[in-house]
């Protein structure tokens, strides 16, 4: 069953009739230059941006999704997230139940998964870009969307948070949802069922990473040379 | 929900205390006793007729004032993601009284007991949308003073116009000048008619809207994916902190610094949390205003509620932009 789809999204001069499918259960990633349109691409699908074309969630016509359903379907981390009032931690985090009505329900275990149970009280205000990235994230996972959107989640965190982040997308395909983030680092392909290249608002590649991800198109999209050589690799223990 | 019994009840003390010492202070002394009794119906007659008929109109048109600019203040703070909006510092005060000064001024003020209080609506309301065209939303501390600082000019100049347009009429002049300096004295029932419903009104619609706001002061897209209807936040908090601001406007005059310094000061005591901050900042900000007023009884009569609340949040103002940079 497919997740969400767009036919034909545009986003003015940003975002150039795309076509895309994800499945139920996939961890997938939008990878580009810089402004080649992972954000808008990432905004437009979640309903956030004025866009022409079609979106589907679930099967089920964006427009026709009453504001509230779509905060339980579908979650969207942004690429930066500023704090200027000193929310503790967990209240952050218990925002993404609104569409629920409750105050609770799986925060805790949220924050203990994202490492975060001793920041649980600190004003949101004080923390580190790296802390305040894993906070709005827990906020995300705290709405149980199906789906989930995450713009740039792990560009501030240290290897070890990063590679979590990732166990965690891959945690939560596995129990059925579908995860789209955008990251730089293309080593990171490896980890993905999918990955979506973007240049210039243009879809140049959508498929499984050792398709699709060839050293042309790296040469082609990113300008640069891709080889493989015996390199450390970073795993959690 | 567990700090909120303690300073709701905090709060709440210091503005029955406030409402005494406002109902009891000033040329003829009243104990609380007195004032509770001559309430009561009971007591002397002389009594009973300066509580009714003077102070307790006073008091009243305060409350609304206080409360409805401080619930004005926390929707804009909200509304800006800035901690620094405020009713006053964002012109829309300024664009209140000109709406009130400009019917006053072409003698219509009195041509009904809403005339005054509907031009101050439509004058804030045009401040509000200046301010909205001038500093979009997430705007800089410095785009929204300097937004502020430009409609504060503007309609300054166009209120003193219309000052020295009637500088011949005392009356019409006087009426003027009440505006600019902002004050609660000799208010009457009709004043207390012409603000407090309204205020209560837009009090009551403001109250549930603090999970919202919550989630909204920390990024409008964001708050949108979580399935809060952003749109129409957006248009409620509009109109809720301009109608508040305009009905104060227009019962008090321009009375500055409430809706910046209340709900800063409760946010930095009791925390952010919009489901508490909204009902706290219009105890703390009734509160506030009724004892900024008692200075202008003791003190000479140059001394207006006005400049009391800008004595105590001028200072308060430079600190906090001190502490920002």
């Amino acid at each position: 069953m497919t997740a969400i789809e767009a036919t034909g999204l545009t986003v003015g001069e940003r975002l150039k009739s795309l076509d895309l499918a994800l499945p139920k259960g996939c961890l997938a990633a939008v990878m580009g230059p810089n402004g080649a349109g992972k954000s808008t691409l990432l905004q437009a699908l979640a309903g956030l941006l004025p866009a022409k074309g079609k979106v589907h969630w679930q099967g089920r016509d964006l427009k026709k999704i009453p504001i509230l359903d779509r905060g339980r379907l579908l979650a969207w981390l942004p690429q930066e997230s500023h704090a200027e009032f000193a929310f503790p931690v967990r209240d952050v985090v218990v925002q993404g139940r609104y569409a629920w009505d409750d105050e609770d329900q799986g925060v805790d275990q949220i924050l203990e998964r994202l490492d975060l149970c001793h920041l649980a009280k600190r004003p949101v205000t004080r923390l580190s870009g790296g802390e305040r990235q894993r906070v709005f994230l827990a906020r995300a996972l705290a709405t149980e969307a199906p789906i989930q959107l995450w713009d740039e989640p792990i560009s501030q965190l240290d290897a070890r948070h990063a590679l979590e982040v990732l166990r965690l997308g891959r945690q939560l395909a596995e129990q059925g949802a579908t995860v789209l983030m955008s990251v730089h680092d293309l080593r990171l392909v490896r980890f993905m069922d999918q990955v979506l290249v973007l240049k210039d608002g243009e879809l140049r590649a959508n498929g499984a990473p050792n398709e699709v991800f060839t050293p042309e198109l790296i040469l082609e999209v990113f300008g640069v040379q891709a080889r493989w050589e015996n390199a450390m690799v970073l795993e959690l223990p | 929900m567990k700090r909120w019994p303690a300073p709701t009840l905090f709060l709440s003390l210091l503005l029955v205390a406030a409402i005494l010492a406002s109902l009891g202070i000033g040329e003829m002394g009243f104990s609380p006793r007195e004032v509770i009794q001559a309430l009561a119906g009971r007591g002397d007659e002389l009594t009973r007729t300066v509580l009714w008929d003077v102070r307790l109109p006073r008091t009243l048109v305060g409350i609304a004032a206080g409360a409805g600019l401080a619930a004005s203040g926390v929707a804009m703070q909200a509304f800006f993601r800035n901690p620094l909006a405020s009713p006053g510092l964002l012109g829309v005060s300024s664009g209140g009284a000109m709406g009130a000064v400009l019917v006053l001024a072409f003698g219509i003020g009195q041509t009904s007991l809403f005339t005054v209080p509907l031009a101050s609506i439509l004058g804030a309301f045009i401040a509000t949308g200046a301010v909205m065209a001038l500093a979009h939303k997430g705007a800089s501390t410095e785009h929204l003073i300097l937004a502020g600082v430009a409609l504060n000019a503007l309609f300054g100049a166009v209120t003193s116009f219309l000052l020295s347009l009637t500088a011949g009429q005392f009356q019409v002049s006087g009426q003027i000048l009440f505006w600019l300096m902002g004050g609660i004295e000799n208010r009457t029932w009709a004043h207390v008619w012409m603000g407090l419903p309204g205020v209560l009104v837009a009090c009551f619609l403001m109250l549930p809207l603090g999970r919202r706001l919550n989630i909204f002061s920390l990024g409008e897209a964001s708050a949108q994916s979580l399935g809060v209807d952003v749109k129409r936040l957006r248009w409620e908090l509009i109109i809720l902190s301009t109608v508040l601001t305009a009905l104060a406007t227009a019962t008090a005059g321009v009375v500055g610094f409430v809706g910046l310094v209340v709900p800063h000061l409760l946010r930095l005591l009791f925390g952010p949390d919009h489901r508490h901050l909204v009902p706290l900042s219009m105890l703390g900000g009734a509160a506030f205003v009724l004892i900024c007023d008692l200075p202008t009884r003791c003190l000479s009569s140059g001394m207006r509620l006005g400049v009391v609340t800008a004595i105590a949040g001028g200072p308060f103002l430079l600190y906090l932009l001190r502490r920002r940079t």
